[in-house]
């Protein structure tokens, strides 16, 4: 798997579509975020292979690093980002800190210019296969829980690394655990400043929010037409069916013209605000929704996986159930809209 | 591609909301729900005078020379503040109008009804109180007819209390002019535009309402049943002003899948404000169901604007066929 999306990475990166929207000292093409939206377009259009162990990469750790950290890291991690030489994973959640992500426990104590950090993440996508971790740590256990933390890039083939797999309800196992014994970490690898790793860190999940699954929203649209070419392979005549094949068709528009307008204002505003938990919560539930017709769509074929069809409904109608928890739950999204957008009391 | 409005469209946002809020508060709406016509000659004089009726008409016919996408802003600010009487017609009429009766229709001095057809060959006519002409739209284009000329009209009740209703059991009358504009796809948009300013109405009253409202020592926003339900209105609005204001821009462009994203637009427009004043009612609690509040208002308004200019069945038929 590592080796399939590196290869394509690479292949990207030589034909000059990685990075359109990344600045051109760090190997990206310096385009604006709407021309990354359109090769986004046409790639889901083409029905080519998902990004799966680069995404966090290209979507998380990269942009992070773009706003918020120092010549020396854009330097070094930015292009080999781009050019498939590494993978990243994350490591923000905890047993004991998943939606209350600022009670974060693992510890890291500063020992001349280095951090020793102890502790456990756990629902790190691609742990395994990973190179690098954006890492979240307590380095300060005095301070109010959001003012302790903070983030530095961690190198997962350092000494004192367990990784565990965790197989999850798709039949993947890209998820794990890992846990870390005294793993020691130079201090120049923290971006920001140490303690201030809550600020970059809700930089990173503003990226997720708003503008890492512009791709994955893109995906939907393409995602809705398969599955209207298999209701008519099936000779569906279903008014029921029909019916929601149909309002499926106007819900992904009203989704791709809130990726416009997510696009439209990240120009005039590049960090994205909280309007990108709207379209997070509306993309996650949209998906559910599209998935679960497809199966119904499916029939009686829903309880037989093992038909070979050219799209693997069951494995995406599964996978979907990650989409309103991971990068901040559906519950946590409505609060963070609520709050921040509406003004509701907390 | 540029979803937001720029500063110039702004303007316009805020000159049309101005008038709307110191001529037709909603005090006044409530006002001339009462009256036969309900409208206000002398606010829609002053409507036409800012140029509402031909905004998105060329100078060279009349109009302020601006699209789509400008009356669609137009038309959301319409939606949110309640205002009555056949705007939407009126402005879709405009465009189908020539001459003498163009003109007459930019000034203010003649108002056009809608003509919604039924299968059975019979119509229901929406504003035809002091309503000369009527607009019906056709899968060509659209025709405008003489009220007048329309034997047998008979005022009905509607639900919404702005809304004057008519009808007739055979609708076969002569256009006076005819055009083969998209006027389904503008008006599907308009009116899912008015939906959209429905839907951020309703979100705003009920999130004032959560902020304020104290029950229980708190104020009833913190409960997470009440804020998400404001939250899922807010997600709402956003998925129908972001596919307005998308389908505003196609079908301006001509584009091939413009009568494909208006349909979107209505579809999901509609549904937001639908779904918005009736959890708007229940947010309120027992004052969402009194006469007195708003909400109601909305919610038969919202009725309204599903039905006219293709109803859902319409667009969800056209968005399957595709």
């Amino acid at each position: 798997m590592r080796d399939f999306d590196t290869a394509w990475q690479r292949t990207q990166f030589q034909g000059g579509w990685a990075g359109i929207n990344w600045p051109t000292e760090f190997g990206g093409r310096g385009l604006s975020l709407l021309q990354q939206v359109i090769w986004y377009e046409e790639y889901a259009t083409l029905g080519l292979p998902g990004i799966d162990s680069c995404f966090v990469g290209n979507n998380h750790a990269g942009p992070t690093l773009i706003a918020r950290g120092t010549e020396d890291h854009k330097a070094t991690h930015l292009r080999p980002i781009l050019q498939g030489d590494v993978v990243w994973a994350q490591g923000f959640s905890e047993p004991e800190a998943g939606s209350d992500l600022a009670s974060l426990q693992t510890r890291a104590e500063i020992d001349g210019d280095e951090l020793v950090v102890t502790g456990q993440k756990v629902w790190t996508s691609y742990a395994d296969v990973a190179d690098l971790q954006e890492l979240l740590v307590r380095t300060n256990r005095d301070a109010p829980k959001h003012k302790g933390i903070t983030w530095v890039i961690c190198d997962m083939h350092s000494p004192g690394i367990e990784i565990r797999p965790l197989g999850t309800i798709d039949g993947e196992r890209h998820f794990a655990e890992v846990f870390y014994d005294e793993v020691r970490i130079p201090l120049t690898n923290v971006v920001g400043a140490i303690d201030d790793g809550w600020s970059v860190a809700m930089s990173t999940l503003s990226f997720e929010r708003g503008t890492a699954f512009t791709a994955s929203q893109t995906k939907l649209h393409e995602t809705v037409e398969r599955l209207m070419a298999l209701a008519r392979e099936r000779h569906l005549d279903d008014d029921e069916l029909g019916r929601r094949l149909a309002v499926a068709r106007a819900e992904v528009a009203a989704l791709r013209a809130m990726t416009y307008l997510g696009v439209s204002r990240n120009a005039r505003q590049p960090m994205p605000g909280p309007e990108g938990s709207i379209v997070k919560l509306f993309y996650a539930e949209l998906s559910q929704r599209v998935y679960a017709l497809a199966l119904d769509v499916l029939g009686a074929d829903a309880l037989r996986t093992d038909l070979g069809l050219a799209t693997d409904w069951h494995h995406d109608y599964l996978e979907a159930y990650s989409y309103s928890i991971g990068g901040g739950t559906s519950e946590i999204m409505r609060n963070i809209i609520g709050e921040r957008l509406l003004g509701l009391p907390r | 591609m540029d979803l937001l409005p720029t500063s110039e469209q702004e303007e316009i946002v805020s000159s049309v909301a101005t008038l709307l809020a110191a001529q037709l508060p909603i005090t006044r709406v409530r006002e001339l729900h009462a009256e036969p016509a309900g409208v206000d000659e002398s606010v829609w004089a002053a409507c036409a005078a800012q140029g509402w009726f031909g905004l998105g008409l060329a100078e060279a016919e009349g109009g302020v020379g601006y699209g789509l996408a400008e009356e669609a802003l137009l038309f959301r600010e319409i939606g949110r503040h309640l205002a009555p009487g056949p705007m939407l017609s009126t402005v879709l009429g405009a465009r189908v109008a020539t001459g003498d009766q163009r003109a007459a229709i930019l000034d203010g001095a003649v108002r056009v009804a809608l003509v919604e057809r039924r299968a059975d060959g019979g119509a229901d006519v929406h504003g035809h109180v002091g309503a000369e002409l009527a607009l019906v739209v056709t899968d060509a284009g659209a025709d405008l007819v003489a009220l007048g000329d329309v034997p047998g009209l008979t005022a009905v009740e509607c639900i919404d209390p702005g809304t004057r209703l008519a009808v007739v059991a055979r609708f076969d009358a002569t256009p006076v002019a005819t055009s083969g504009e998209p006027i389904l796809a503008r008006g599907a948009v308009l009116a899912a535009a008015m939906a959209a300013g429905v839907a951020e109405a309703t979100r705003d009253l009920s999130a004032e309402h959560a902020r304020t409202r104290v029950q229980f020592g708190n104020p009833i926003g913190v409960n997470q049943a009440i804020k998400h339900s404001c939250t899922d209105m807010a997600v709402r609005c956003e998925a129908a002003t972001s596919q307005v204001l998308l389908a505003a821009l196609t079908v301006e462009a001509g584009l091939p899948d413009a009568a494909y994203q208006a349909s979107a637009a209505k579809v999901v427009a509609t549904d937001a404000a639908m779904r918005n004043a009736r959890a708007t009612i229940q947010v309120h609690g027992g004052m969402g169901f009194t006469w007195e509040h708003d909400a109601h208002l909305h919610l038969k308004r919202a009725h309204v604007l599903e039905i006219i200019l293709g109803d859902r069945r319409h667009h969800l038929a056209g968005l399957l066929e595709a």
